[in-house]
């Protein structure tokens, strides 16, 4: 396996949870024990209600392509390979919205909300990427 | 905030050199000032108040700023909100005045960014690469390749075409009009008309944006002077009058709920019409944030110029043009003229009012304008309504 070059994520304290859950192939979210929302990236307070009272919660790993663009311009090296890729932006069924790429299928057989679901890449023994893939219709 | 209506005034504008000038962005606010300062028939004995934007970075720091001008500021402080500072700067200029902390204030913006991406006289680095690296994100985007401001605001294009039916074509026609504008604006960094095969052939650098829905990388900057309505009135230049604004910052983030659709602009156009006493049919001409295409078209949305979703209809109708139904970044805008985050659009507005120029580059009869900020990851804006004196 060649080396890997694109960047690798830096934990916070406040996102540790979320990469030791995807490192057990959990997709981990906060969700707020008083107003049941769910929220991403992690915070002190749920953004909807303010609470401090909240759990780490496994997330059903599904759900739709809010968004799409495709790469053509390489703003790093690591992904002069790459181009043309795909970003998307996921929103789970659970509500929260995240950064991604969706993999398995060509850029060019997107469209916005389309089904996927989580496919865990581990990147290192640290961090495993949450990326997608479509769901099989 | 009506009681403000029409009480403050902008009475002189400048611009620097724009483009590929080669100097640094205090240098060049510098020049901007001193234009503003002269036209207005003003020194810097004058001033006593300096807003502009930072301190993300040098540019524009209030506090070189003064020092260059030699001004002690009774009121001076650098703003934070992207590409929706500019105008915001003008409404803490009103503000500080109307307290009685200031009475003359000079407001500007100025970058370097044709040179600071052409540094070393290479290919060009990447914008993302200007960004200090302590400032980049960590986690949640650059893992999956995703950098910066083109991709994020490309999200939302891809999501208006989905939701709305909008095409690239409509998106050319934004770029096509500014670029029409731009040539006749001798001040312009782009100089070749655009066809919509040009638009086409352009190399695409996030889709669904070419080369050609991007805004420039250029040096330029942009001051104006702003002082009480009743001070402008002794002043050289016939003043132009601050009639409404408004700012709303959607802070929850651009990806969440219709953001990316539906912009603080909405609700910062309501109010700043409000306080104007104006609506939509009342402009005559629209200086908007075009950071990209898309932008101008759901902004001209959010302000109801056309209904949510018609934007692409309404901008391939050609209202855009000099010639439209509403004449919309004049000067050609950060897509063709220069990109200097909002603060030349203030400039064009103000100019336009004040009738300075000749046949094919004055709106005619043009007595009101509304001019637009966006910026600040996406989730800032701010408006600002002008009116002929
Ligand atoms: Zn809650």
């Amino acid at each position: 396996m060649s080396e890997y070059n694109k960047p690798i994520p830096v934990p916070s304290q406040e996102s540790q949870p979320y990469w030791d859950g995807l490192r057990e192939r959990k997709l981990m979210m906060p969700r707020c024990d008083d107003c049941n929302s769910y929220w991403f990236p992690p915070s002190l307070l749920c953004p909807r209600c303010n609470s401090s009272k909240w759990t780490w919660t496994k997330t059903s790993g599904r759900g739709r392509i809010y968004s799409y663009v495709v790469y053509h311009r390489v703003y790093h090296p690591a992904f002069a390979q790459e181009v043309p890729y795909a970003v998307a932006v996921v929103e789970l069924d659970e509500g929260p919205r995240m950064y991604s790429n969706v993999i398995g299928v060509p850029p060019d057989a997107l469209s916005c909300d389309m089904k996927v679901e989580v496919a865990y890449e581990p990147i290192t023994d640290a961090i495993t990427l949450p990326k997608f893939r479509p769901v099989a219709a | 905030m009506s009681a403000l209506r029409d009480k403050y005034a902008i009475v002189g504008t400048g611009k620097s050199r724009l483009g590929q000038v080669g100097a640094n962005s205090l240098a060049l606010l510098e020049e901007a000032i001193k234009n503003a300062l002269d036209e207005a028939g003003l020194t810097n004995k004058d001033v006593d108040g300096v807003v502009v934007r930072g301190p993300d970075d040098v540019y524009s720091h209030h506090q070189l700023v003064a020092a260059r001008l030699g001004v002690d500021a009774s009121f001076s402080t650098s703003l934070d909100n992207g590409g929706a500072s500019q105008i915001l700067s003008i409404i803490l200029a009103v503000m500080a005045i109307e307290a009685g902390l200031a009475t003359t204030v000079v407001c500007g913006y100025g970058r370097d960014s044709w040179s600071r991406t052409h540094a070393k006289g290479g290919a060009g680095i990447a914008q993302n690469d200007l960004i200090p690296a302590a400032q980049r994100p960590k986690e949640h985007g650059p893992e999956f390749g995703h950098f910066g401001a083109v991709s994020q605001h490309a999200f939302g294009a891809r999501r208006h075409m989905f939701e709305y039916g909008t095409t690239r074509d409509d998106f050319a026609a934004v770029a096509m009009a500014f670029r029409e504008h731009a040539l006749r604006n001798p001040e312009a960094v782009m100089k070749k008309p655009m066809t919509r095969e040009d638009y086409y052939k352009a190399r695409l650098i996030v889709d669904p944006f070419g080369m050609f829905d991007c805004s420039l990388n250029s040096d330029g900057a942009g001051a104006v002077v702003v002082t009480s309505a009743e001070r402008a009135r002794s002043l050289k230049q016939k003043p132009v009058l601050i009639k409404g604004f408004a700012t709303h910052n959607n802070t929850k983030g651009w990806i969440e709920e219709d953001h990316m659709l539906s912009t603080g602009a909405v609700d910062s156009g309501e109010r700043a019409f409000k306080m104007a006493g104006l609506g939509p049919k009342d402009v005559d001409t629209t200086q908007i944030y075009d950071c990209f295409t898309y932008m101008v078209l759901t902004q001209l949305e959010d302000y109801g110029f056309c209904k949510k979703g018609e934007g692409g209809e309404f901008v391939r109708s050609g209202a855009l043009r000099m010639e439209g139904s509403l004449p919309t970044n004049t000067s050609g805008g950060q897509l063709s003229e220069a990109h200097v985050e909002g603060m030349l659009q203030i400039v064009e507005g103000a100019r336009q009012l004040q009738g300075v120029y000749g046949v094919g580059r004055q709106v005619p009869d043009a007595e009101i304008a509304l001019i637009s900020g966006h910026g600040g990851n996406q989730v800032c804006h701010s408006t600002l309504i002008l009116g002929r004196a």
